[in-house]
């Protein structure tokens, strides 16, 4: 008992020092009686190598799906020292429930209040427009998505967001800009060398031209890499942040209604668009669900104590057999009741004959028609980009 | 599925006799009129080749206008009686009797709130009842203000709390304006503030308006304080009902004789 109260004050510490988290409303103060839901003999021995790890897991692994913002960085510390089957399941057990973005409904912004329509049309724009245009539009857009994130969403969740994807972005540019010429891949070319047919080489260029910008050791920047790592981080930033922004700024079945907008033409095609938004609807509640079970039947799993260490390579695996298998029976049960529940609900079996309601009028208003109209100026400039700078 | 169990038409839902053949059971007992009748009800599972009988001989009867409570062990049966009540099992034999429209809410709310935010399930059993948007708006704000929601009501349901998202499965069966509820463990993910206010709010539905009938199952003795009547089931079988003084000594006693037993 007493060394339980000694692994309790252990971990006190580290929970005052991050005090709160942000769960989509606002700021909330972590809750300390959480710590009792761990089993103290997870905590005993090599208390101060994992204080910060626990930490981390403490605040990711409550049960109620709320979602703590800035937690990257924790998750990336390791705990050494420990079996990889461990680890695994730790890193699930601590995994946040919602790994992409969700809405957020305080404060209300200016974003809040776009059509999602509008949002959906930005989102689609900026999906293309940065893989066809000049790197300094490709630049630009991404300087102004820092812009609008920073300036429409409350710090915490800027932060994080921010943090995750430019960590993402400059991985990928360091990887594609020095890799793609660094190892040339070994080719035989059509023709001959120069040497062989008797002709002198190309003169080397006058002007200031320099395909290899930069070497070192192996690794070397050249033009193609540098074009090839900037649109890879441009794109996959612009496509992550603007992803982020708009699921946290619209309601998700504002998002539905909006793609069951654009959707509806299909309809003359006889294509089951009520059918595809109403599922849509349901997976968007039941991926919640699913990483919750996940997470929940892996803590139960690291709750247990199991000697990891004791374990052969294949008792490990079997380990990870019966949780996959216990994650599946959970699941199937899980849709079963929602099935149930639907039908007592009143659903009928017919996407088309039951309305879902989504509590919002939509209608152009002032600052969609500005939206609109600043999304037809990016594309102006995107075109024109193409068109006079390659 | 749905319309062969008769499930939220408002005419009167008829479960099969012994003998199969569906006849409608008496929805008056002397002089009250009944909204819940329960007789000689058996159900059993079919698990692998062995049949597990879970309601024996099963009877209760709940007047029009009345918040009746059900009590007993875990296992017994509780949520399997309210199950069959709602359509969602058919019993093997015996008569059963449910005035509709009517909601039903699980025991545990992830399997009850199916879309992604608070209001938008709320109004997902409205769905088929063909009211105006702005009607609907009004029951779902009304229902979430009730539970004590409004200002979650955007709120994705993921990062509500346990007792949160079961307050948004109660506003969704209170949203559905229904003649009965069936409400099972309503409270168990709840504190004591919010326990009492939804027991509250469930009062305040029951004896405001008209003929609405609700069967609650519960395992908190203090929440028999608001019910009209109560009844107690064990092993698959309702043992006694009627006033909730009766059955709260019953329970009690059941209580003592428990104690002295495990003690030495
Ligand atoms: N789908 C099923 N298949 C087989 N047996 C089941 C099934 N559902 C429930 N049972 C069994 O039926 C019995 C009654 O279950 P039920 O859920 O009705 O109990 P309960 O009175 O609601 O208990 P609690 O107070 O714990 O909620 C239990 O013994 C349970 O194991
Ligand atoms: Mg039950």
């Amino acid at each position: 008992m007493t060394a339980a109260w000694g692994t309790l004050l252990c971990v006190h510490p580290c929970i005052s020092r991050r005090p709160s988290y942000y769960n989509g409303e606002g700021l909330v103060p972590l809750r300390s009686h959480r710590v009792d839901c761990f089993p103290q003999k997870l905590f005993s021995g090599r208390q101060s190598k994992q204080r910060s790890w626990f930490a981390g897991v403490h605040a990711v692994a409550h049960g109620d799906g709320e979602m703590p913002r800035f937690n990257f960085i924790q998750k990336l510390k390791k705990p050494s020292g420990i079996s990889f089957g461990e680890e695994l399941m730790r890193l699930i057990a601590g995994a946040s429930s919602a790994p992409i973005a969700q809405y957020i409904s305080s404060p209300r912004t200016l974003l809040h209040s776009l059509d999602p329509r509008v949002k959906q049309a930005w989102l689609f724009v900026l999906v293309f427009l940065p893989s066809r245009s000049h790197v300094s539009v490709r630049v630009g857009i991404v300087m102004l998505l820092s812009v609008i994130t920073i300036l429409f969403l409350p710090r915490r969740t800027w932060q994080d967001q921010l943090g995750r994807v430019s960590f993402l972005s400059v991985l990928l540019l360091l990887m594609v800009s020095l890799g793609a010429d660094s190892i040339p891949p070994i080719v035989q070319t059509r023709t001959p060398p120069p040497q062989l047919c008797g002709i002198p080489p190309l003169p080397s260029s006058f002007t200031a031209y320099k395909y290899v910008l930069w070497k070192l050791g192996p690794f070397q920047l050249t033009r193609k890499g540098l074009a090839l790592g900037t649109t890879s981080a441009c794109l996959s930033f612009t496509v992550l942040q603007s992803a982020s922004l708009c699921l946290s700024t619209t309601m998700p079945e504002h998002l539905a209604e909006g793609i069951r907008w654009y959707l509806a033409p299909l309809r003359w095609l006889k294509a089951p668009v009520d059918e595809i938004i109403l599922t849509l609807l349901l997976s968007l509640r039941f991926v919640a669900l699913v990483f919750d079970e996940v997470r929940n039947i892996a803590l139960g799993i690291v709750a247990r104590g199991v000697q990891w260490k004791k374990l052969s390579s294949l008792e490990t695996a079997e380990v990870f057999f019966t949780f996959l298998g216990r994650v599946f029976k959970n699941l199937f049960n899980h849709s079963e009741q929602i099935a149930q529940a639907m039908v007592v609900r009143g659903f009928q079996g017919d996407a088309a004959a039951h309305k879902v309601y989504y509590m919002a009028n939509f209608s152009l208003q002032l600052p969609d028609y500005i939206a609109i109209l600043a999304l037809s100026v990016l594309i102006g400039v995107g075109v024109a980009s193409e068109i006079m700078l390659c | 599925m749905q319309s062969a169990l008769g499930l939220h038409s408002s005419t009167n839902l008829v479960f099969g006799s012994r003998k199969g053949v569906p006849c409608v059971v008496r929805a008056h007992v002397g002089a009250e009129r009944v909204s819940i009748d329960v007789q000689n009800v058996n159900l059993c599972f079919q698990k692998d080749s062995n049949v597990l009988p879970i309601l024996k001989d099963c009877c209760m009867s709940i007047p029009e206008g009345k918040l009746w409570m059900l009590l007993g062990p875990n296992g017994c049966g509780k949520s399997t009686l309210l199950k069959a009540l709602a359509g969602l099992l058919k019993p093997t034999s015996g008569k059963l009797y449910v005035a509709g429209p009517k909601s039903f809410v699980f025991q545990n709310p992830d399997h009850q709130v199916v879309m992604p935010t608070a209001e938008a399930d709320v109004a997902f059993g409205l769905g088929n009842l063909d009211l105006t948007v702005e009607e609907v708006r009004c029951r779902v704000m009304k229902s979430l203000e009730a539970v004590g929601l409004l200002e979650l009501s955007q709120r994705p349901v993921q990062t509500l709390s346990g007792g949160q998202k079961q307050r948004v499965a109660i506003a969704g069966a209170l949203a559905e304006c229904s003649k009965v509820l069936l409400l099972d463990e309503l409270t168990t993910f709840l504190d004591e503030s919010d326990q009492m206010g939804v027991v509250e709010a469930v009062r305040r539905v029951v004896s405001g308006s008209d003929g609405v009938t609700a069967l609650w199952v519960t395992h908190r003795l203090e929440e028999l304080d608001y019910a009209d009547g109560a009844s107690y089931m064990e092993n698959g079988h309702v043992v006694l009902g009627g006033s909730v003084a009766k059955v709260k000594k019953f329970v009690l006693e059941k209580q003592e004789e428990y104690k002295r037993s495990i003690s030495f």
